[in-house]
């Protein structure tokens, strides 16, 4: 028999346990509640609703008073009043009139409904009708009659439901006539005070203080937790789009955005001087704005400046701070880290025009992106795509010059002095530094690379092929020469003066200036006969050479030599090269003989190689090693590869793919891109390393705002199959974009202003008035546009293609009162076609670029036209040249050769230009004749009746009629233009 | 301080921390009577009562205490994954100490021909309202609040968007596979992945069929069986839970050893520098190539095999394993020898390994076959 009380352990004590066990649970399920319903988000919600009641009590005190001041809503409300009080004088029984109101009201109610309620039981009624007299049912009778019961009672009722809706209708009716004039004057009044009205409603909706009892209940209890299910103050606000996938590499996700759970005010213009997150976007009319071309909806926020948008922590997010301060402040604010987890953070605010990319990746600029522009341009320019590949650059031509014939222009001596330090003779060259670099300035190394460069020399001349320089076949003068390089367009590229010391801010502007290189001390680097040569034909020494032909005169090209000739750089001069040190030069050797050999075959090889061999052996490997021929023309290294890291997605790159090595810094893509463009070999520091295996990147000497925007450029090289819209592919952006390459890869910028950009040739033109033509400053200042390369706006517009392609192909006199020349490129077919298409996509004219307007006249027309066009009316041969007439005053005032217009001019544009020249080129001296204001007024009213748009109509048909002998345009005006023209009209 | 560390760095490098384990682990667990006279000598034993539990459980307290000073262990200890791995340490010693308490209890019972303390508990009935009822609603109770407030206070450790070209580094297996992961590093995939797994399912069935000791059924006991004991708590202390540890703890990026106070760094290279039996033989003893033929060049491997194999058991049933032949009979005498040197095969191989350097005993990777 079991004992009942026999026990293993002591309840009570087990109570206790339980007891206190049981506290513990609920203490940590309501910890747990607590935890899931406390989220950073919701108190800067919290926050922005505070900030967004003050923000609306503000404007709504502001149109209160507005409102107050305004006399009409004063008046309005005066009228109001009195209305009213009329209207309780005109309607004594107006309270009675409500009461039966109400009560007809019930009635109706009822009486509607009852009459629903049946006609349901009629359409039952009818159902079990058919059913029962189809089959015919024994009880059909019985349905027959309850049927046709049910429908006179509906029949009834219906009429019953009717007159109570009179009843009602008449006396609202009554109600109404007298309370007409109330109600009008309420809704004038509304519609005056309708924004504040608009404001209350607002506040009403998130201001407790503004709302009744009950709704102050239900906002509490809407965010209280678990209730919080249903509609809550406080959720989280996303983006989902749809368009925009997120590669999760093993497949996509539509791309969420959480940002605006915090960042509230973002599309609020009202905010524009708040604190983060609450902060306004900087500019609304660009991004994030509904009506912008980049709206929230469509793009939202991380699609551009990256980071995790689905987050809505803090750190989570993948913020990124824009310098360190902000850096400390967050850490002070939110614990601030770098997430790892996301490969994607957020771009630092230096590098957020990076994500234009991700769209724009099909242009190579993007407008108004202006330091991505600038990293971009400097790319180009510094020739990075040389050695890294970049598709988009991979049809380039080598940036730097052609060595295949060294031997005629330069001395061994001074090509050894270039190599080794290239800023000495020339501090603003493009041309990097590879020696004396942080990982090869120890007197060990400097040594070495002494042999090494004189290796490279000796090679480059061993191969050098010859160029037999011209002699100068007239005696040049300096200062003529330094006259016909500043006015004839030598400075749109090029500099002629020693560089500062102190380095300006880089802009676009300064690489146009510096296109070329800076031509100072040309005396210490060649011949006056080599300079000579190159100017009369630099395709004769370069083949691939972007160099023009700029038609010079032996005379003058002869006065440039002998101008450049006097330069020298002493500094350089004095600088002594090294002989060759056998034993350096021997172990040069064998560590390359040692690659694909044993120690004692490359021994023995190198007892018998003489000391040309051995320079001519090591020449040739380190040029490959260092990739010289990345930029250069090389003879013997045509088609080798270039040595970089491809380029082309590098912003796309893990960050484990980058090796940070000893040297500590962020392990952030663009902190390794800065490190590494502001001292490319810095990640060998702590390294032990033979001499082949360093890191060989050169040092451009770049400042941190060209590190900034390189840097920009590269995060910006990023793989796109995320993103389906691309606009770039449509096609007139594909052509501007083509356009727009050779532009840059021509430096037409340089004396033309081309999309708004450019002109920077006009610098040097007001030099040159100032220096040779003798006029005073500020006078310079306002004709040097008269004086300068024309701005190229509406060129699709304006000229005939053909004659566009015949023009850049060989460029004719269209301003001779210009000393800048245009000059001959010897473009390809491939470019000229592709100019030519940029020009008319610019101004959205479509191929074939052709415009079919009848200019033919009849002879009594032309005579009409020649009136209009004399000094009686238009004068307009006073400044244009018309074949060889050159019409009088100073050059300045001059306008283009009217013989051209013919081939050269649409003749729709000339009646648009004619109309109002300001509007296609602002600024021109093209007087306006026809004043736009008023247009019906502007030209002469007793020529054909003072209809202006047939005198524009003349004028222009008149034009057309020009050529060479103006004597001769009269015969020739009087056949029809062309058969094939279509009429005008 | 320092040299505290550095020397705990040192000592943790398995070539010395596992000898040291095994050969502690003999007189901690004596498996025949020789070790056994020893554990007595030395009062090893001592450990399975209050005192040494509170001995064992003050020295983990300290050690971790300790250790939670230093920056790298701290990271490594407190990651979300490690968490319950910390635990586990904790729970393995605790339990260890409980049983082998009631075993060594026990064993002094008998030893003075009293009955066991389980045997004096009534057979027939067991307490179940309110005793087991109450205490096990309060256990349900006590394990919810643990969960509750362990998920609270440490966040799911979730890590990126899975990308096939960069993997992680180290990869590691949940934990519950480190040990077979361990294994990777001595034997190739087909044994140490495919052979060895299914051996250990095979031979932890077989165990009711080879262990036909009566003793020590329904009490705790050590050494009424301290055969079975010690070489099942050899393989599952030494070959698993510790295996485990080391694979969490000790092994960082490149799979290389790292103390528990050191810095896992990636860029920490470890000479490789393995040899394969047939070169030990062939080009370091006979100083002479390896033979073309296949078959002449891993001879050898075949022969160790062989004799580990083949001969083994016969030279053990004759000598160590007399009785055991004797109480078994030769075909469960066979199986038990197998399973129990395909068992000993990988703390061999890794007391090779670190010894010799010695890669593989039978290598063919022309046919992927290599032991």
């Amino acid at each position: 028999m079991p004992n009942p009380d026999e026990r293993h352990y002591n309840p009570k004590k087990l109570t206790v346990l339980f007891a206190i066990s049981s506290v513990l649970l609920l203490g940590s399920v309501v910890w747990m509640l607590l935890d899931d319903y406390i989220r950073p988000w919701k108190d800067t919600q919290r926050e922005f609703r505070a900030l967004e009641i003050e923000n609306t009590r503000i404007q709504f005190d502001a149109e209160n008073t507005a409102l107050e001041k305004d006399s009409e809503y004063q008046k309005l409300s005066q009228q109001l009043e009195e209305a009213q009080k009329k209207f309780k004088r005109d309607c004594p029984d107006y309270s009675n009139i409500e009461k039966k109101i109400a009560e007809l009201k019930a009635a109706d109610d009822l009486a509607q409904q009852q009459y629903k309620f049946t006609k349901a039981e009629l359409d039952a009624a009818k159902y079990r009708f058919e059913e029962a007299s189809t089959h015919q049912a024994p009880d059909l009778k019985q349905v027959t009659q309850e049927y046709e019961h049910l429908e006179q009672q509906v029949n009834e009722l219906m009429l019953k439901a009717e007159a109570s809706q009179q009843r009602l209708s008449d006396q609202n009716n009554r109600l109404n006539s007298c309370q007409e004039q109330v109600k009008q004057l309420e809704r004038q009044s509304r519609q005056i005070s309708s924004r504040r009205d608009l404001l209350m409603r607002k506040l009403s909706g998130i201001d407790p203080n503004e709302m009744n009892f009950t709704n102050r209940i239900a906002t509490m209890v809407r965010d209280l937790p678990i209730l919080d299910l249903a509609n809550p103050n406080y959720k989280i606000e996303q983006i989902v789009l749809k368009d925009i996938h997120e590669d999760v590499n093993f497949m996509t996700v539509p791309k969420v955005d959480r940002c605006i759970s915090c960042h509230l005010g973002i599309s609020d213009p009202d905010y524009k001087n708040a604190a983060q997150p609450f902060k306004t976007h900087p500019n609304l009319d660009l991004y994030v704005g509904k009506d912008s071309p980049h709206s929230m909806e469509e793009l939202g926020c991380t699609v551009c400046h990256g980071g995790r948008g689905r987050s809505t922590s803090f750190n989570g997010a993948a913020h990124t701070p824009a310098d360190e301060e902000q850096k400390k402040q967050w850490q002070k604010d939110y614990n601030w880290h770098r997430f790892e987890l996301w490969e994607e953070p957020m771009l630092p605010l230096k590098y957020v025009e990076a994500g234009c990319f991700k769209c724009h990746s099909g242009q190579s600029t993007v407008k108004g992106a202006e330091k991505l522009n600038l990293g971009v341009q400097i790319i180009e320019t510094a020739g990075c795509y040389g050695c890294h590949l970049i598709d988009k650059y991979a049809d380039w031509p080598k940036p730097g010059p052609n060595l295949q014939h060294i031997k005629s222009k330069l001395s061994k001596e001074w090509a050894f002095k270039w190599v080794k330090n290239p800023h000495a003779f020339r501090s603003d060259t493009w041309m990097p530094a590879f020696f004396g670099q942080t990982n090869n300035n120890d007197p060990e190394s400097i040594q070495r690379s002494d042999q090494e460069i004189l290796a490279m020399v000796h090679y480059l001349f061993e191969n050098s092929t010859e160029y037999e320089s011209r002699a100068l076949p007239v005696k040049g003068d300096a200062s003529r020469g330094e006259e016909v390089v500043e006015s004839v367009g030598c400075m749109a590229c090029h500099e002629a003066h020693p560089a500062p010391t102190e380095k300006e801010q880089l802009t676009r502007e300064h690489l146009r200036q510096e296109f070329g290189p800076n031509l100072f001390g040309l005396g210490s680097k060649t011949s006056k006969e080599w300079i000579f040569s190159w100017l009369k034909d630099p395709k004769s020494y370069h083949k691939a050479t972007r160099m023009p032909n700029l038609r010079l005169t032996d005379q003058e090209a002869a006065d440039i030599a002998e101008y450049l000739y006097q330069n020298r750089v002493s500094d350089f001069e004095g600088q002594t090269v090294p002989a060759v040190d056998l034993t350096v030069l021997d172990k040069i050797v064998s560590d390359h003989l040692i690659k694909n050999q044993t120690h004692d075959q490359a021994k023995q090889k190198l007892t018998m190689m003489t000391q040309d061999e051995k320079l001519h052996f090591a020449g040739q490997k380190l040029i490959q090693h260092y990739g010289c021929y990345g930029c250069h023309n090389i003879s013997g290294f045509e088609s080798i590869k270039p040595i970089g890291t491809e380029l082309t997605y590098e912003g796309s790159k893990n960050i484990h793919n980058l090796d940070f090595a000893f040297i500590h810094i962020d392990h952030t893509k663009w902190a390794f891109f800065d490190q590494k463009l502001k001292d490319p070999r810095i990640f060998d520091k702590g390294k032990v390393k033979l001499p082949d295996e360093k890191l060989k990147m050169p040092n451009y000497y770049l400042s941190q705002n060209e590190v900034d925007a390189i840097v920009t450029a590269i995060l910006g090289f990023v793989e796109t199959h995320t993103i389906e819209k691309n606009k770039s592919e449509d096609p007139r952006a594909q052509t501007i974009n083509e356009g727009q390459r050779i532009v840059r890869q021509f430096n037409c910028q340089g004396c033309h202003i081309i999309e708004g950009e450019g002109g920077t040739i006009q610098e040097s033109v007001q030099q040159w008035l100032v220096d040779y033509d003798g006029r005073a400053e500020n006078e310079a200042q306002a004709m040097v546009n008269s004086f300068s390369p024309p701005n190229l706006i509406g060129e699709g517009q304006k000229v005939h293609a053909q004659w566009l392609f015949e023009f850049l192909h060989k460029p004719t006199t269209i301003r001779p009162w210009l000393k800048v020349r245009m000059p001959s490129y010897e473009f390809n077919g491939e470019h000229l076609n592709t100019l030519v298409k940029y020009f008319n996509a610019l101004d959205n004219s479509e191929f074939p670029f052709v415009e079919e307007i009848d200019t033919s006249m009849t002879p009594e027309q032309f005579q009409l036209a020649e009136k209009l066009f004399s000094k009686d009316y238009f004068g307009c041969a006073s400044c244009h040249i018309v074949g060889n007439q050159i019409p009088g005053g100073s050059p300045d005032s001059w306008a283009p050769n009217f013989a051209l217009s013919k081939t050269r001019l649409k003749p729709g544009w000339i009646s648009e230009w004619i109309k109002n020249p300001q509007k296609h080129l602002p600024g021109t001296k093209m007087p306006t004749y026809f004043d736009p204001a008023n247009f019906e007024s502007a030209g002469p009213e007793d020529l054909l009746n003072g209809d202006e748009n047939e005198q524009i109509r003349y004028l222009r048909n008149y034009l057309m009629t020009l050529t060479d002998k103006p004597s001769s345009a009269k015969q020739e005006a009087a056949p029809p233009a062309s058969a094939q023209e279509a009429p005008q009209k | 301080m320092e040299a505290v560390k550095h020397f705990i760095n040192h000592i943790t490098n398995p070539q010395i921390l596992f000898p040291t384990l095994v050969v502690l682990y003999l007189f901690v667990f004596p498996f025949n009577d020789f070790f056994l006279k020893i554990n007595k000598k030395l009062r090893i034993y001592k450990l399975w009562t209050n005192g040494g539990g509170l001995a064992i459980m003050l020295f983990l307290l300290l050690f971790f205490g300790f250790g939670l000073t230093d920056p790298n262990f701290r990271t490594i200890m407190t990651k979300p994954d490690n968490v319950p791995i910390v635990g586990l340490i904790f729970l393995v010693s605790f339990f260890l100490w409980f049983a082998m308490k009631q075993a060594s209890e026990n064993d002094a019972r008998i030893a003075n021909n009293q009955p066991s303390k389980e045997a004096e508990d009534s057979k027939e009935k067991v307490l179940v309202w309110p005793d087991l009822v109450y205490i096990e609603l309060i256990c349900l109770i006590l394990c919810s609040i643990l969960l509750i407030v362990w998920s609270v206070g440490l966040k799911a450790p979730l890590e990126e968007p899975a990308n096939p070209s960069v993997s992680p580094n180290p990869s590691k297996a949940p934990w519950y596979f480190l040990g077979l992961q361990e294994m990777l590093v001595y034997f190739d995939p087909w044994l140490a992945g495919v052979v060895f797994p299914t051996v250990i399912i095979l031979g932890m069935m077989s165990i009711p069929f080879l262990d036909n000791n009566p003793k020590g059924t329904g009490y705790y006991s050590f050494e009424q069986r301290k055969m079975a004991v010690s070489i099942f708590m050899f393989f599952w202390l030494v070959l698993w839970v510790f295996l485990i540890i080391v694979g969490t703890f000790l092994r960082g990026p490149n799979w290389n050893f790292f103390g528990p106070f050191e810095v896992w760094d990636i860029h920490k290279l470890e000479a490789l520098t393995n040899v394969n039996l047939s070169e030990f033989i062939y080009m370091i003893g006979l100083k002479r190539s390896l033979p073309a033929n296949i078959l002449l060049r891993e001879m050898w491997g075949f022969l160790v095999l062989f004799i580990y194999f083949g001969l083994m058991p016969l030279i053990l049933a004759k000598t160590l394993l007399k009785d055991i032949y004797k109480s078994l009979g030769p075909l469960r005498y066979s199986i038990f020898t197998v399973l129990l040197l395909m068992a000993s095969g990988l703390p061999l191989k890794m007391f090779l390994r670190w010894a010799f350097n010695l890669k593989y005993i039978v290598a063919i990777p022309e046919f992927f076959f290599n032991i």
